[in-house]
């Protein structure tokens, strides 16, 4: 394998982890390295000094074209759940920016990319395909727990650590100092 | 073979094959000291190895380094050519949030008559 061939695999391989890496921890204080090890990747795979051979160009090439709509559908999603009334009242601006973005993603998307009818084949088989490598992964996490020796009943916390506990929710629910 | 069978083939075992690696991939990137990923990294192994022999005699090469990436290319484009189904379902479902009416909770209600964070 060349070595422009690796870069794409290794960059694509470095994006993966990275948004695996941002999925961690609470929703408030996602990883700090996620999301610069993901964009991290993302250069890797597309930018390169020499065209990398085949199949990887090809690879890079359809990867580059989907961003055209890619991108301003990812901005655009972002944008409408920041904006639509999920947690937290209706903010007008984010969600038509957002959905402006949407539209012009849409757009983009049937102005370049040619959907022919007999493709439905390979879409549905596509499905099948991740499918299965999810169902596969399931039943290893099953298997994997199952074989999880079950560990004895957790004590109840100490004095030391029920302090800490009132003291962390405490903090996080911005209650005051008690009367 | 019939190319368009060769071409469904193609996808089923690309995308089988890049779905395992993501996982794989997912998995290093979420290491952790309560994870057991043994199993699910050689299951997702397995997966990726018989999608990768499947293509190759789909295709009549032998089963080495090319025919892993060449499967791992078609999951990439196979990928792709159904990530806007997946953005059609995606919009329906932002059309959706877009236009509810956040339901009335008198916590969020007490939160919102306080002022906000410092």
């Amino acid at each position: 394998m060349s070595l422009w061939a690796a870069q794409v695999w290794l960059g694509m391989a470095i994006a993966v982890i990275g948004f695996g890496m941002h999925r961690t921890g609470p929703a408030f204080r996602r990883h700090p390295f996620g999301a610069p090890v993901a964009l991290l990747g993302l250069a890797v795979m597309l930018f390169r000094v020499e065209e990398p051979p085949q199949p990887e160009s090809e690879v890079v090439a359809a990867a580059i074209d989907a961003a055209m709509w890619l991108l301003p559908a990812l901005i655009g999603s972002a944008l409408v759940l920041m904006g639509a009334p999920l947690y937290w009242r209706t903010r007008l601006l984010p969600l038509l920016a957002g959905w402006a973005l949407i539209v012009v993603a849409w757009c983009q998307y049937y102005s370049t990319m040619s959907v022919v009818l007999s493709d439905t084949l390979r879409w549905v088989t596509a499905l099948l395909g991740v499918v299965l490598a999810f169902t596969v992964f399931a039943l290893c996490v099953r298997t994997a727990e199952r074989m999880t020796p079950q560990e004895p009943e957790t004590e109840g916390l100490s004095e030391k650590e029920r302090k800490y506990v009132e003291s962390v929710l405490r903090r996080h629910l911005e209650v005051a100092d008690e009367p | 073979m019939n190319p368009n069978l060769e071409s469904v083939i193609s996808a089923f075992a690309g995308s089988a094959a890049l779905t395992s690696l993501f996982i794989i991939l997912a998995l290093i990137g979420t290491l952790n000291p309560y994870h057991r990923p043994a199993i699910p990294m050689l299951g997702a192994s397995t997966i990726i190895l018989a999608s990768t022999y499947l293509f190759a005699k789909t295709v009549g090469i032998p089963a080495d380094s090319v025919a892993l990436r060449m499967t791992m290319s078609e999951g990439v484009l196979a990928l792709l050519d159904i990530l806007p189904i997946v953005f059609l379902m995606s919009t329906f479902m932002f059309l959706k949030a877009s236009l509810r009416k956040r339901p009335e909770d008198p916590l969020l209600a007490l939160l919102e008559s306080e002022p906000g964070p410092k």
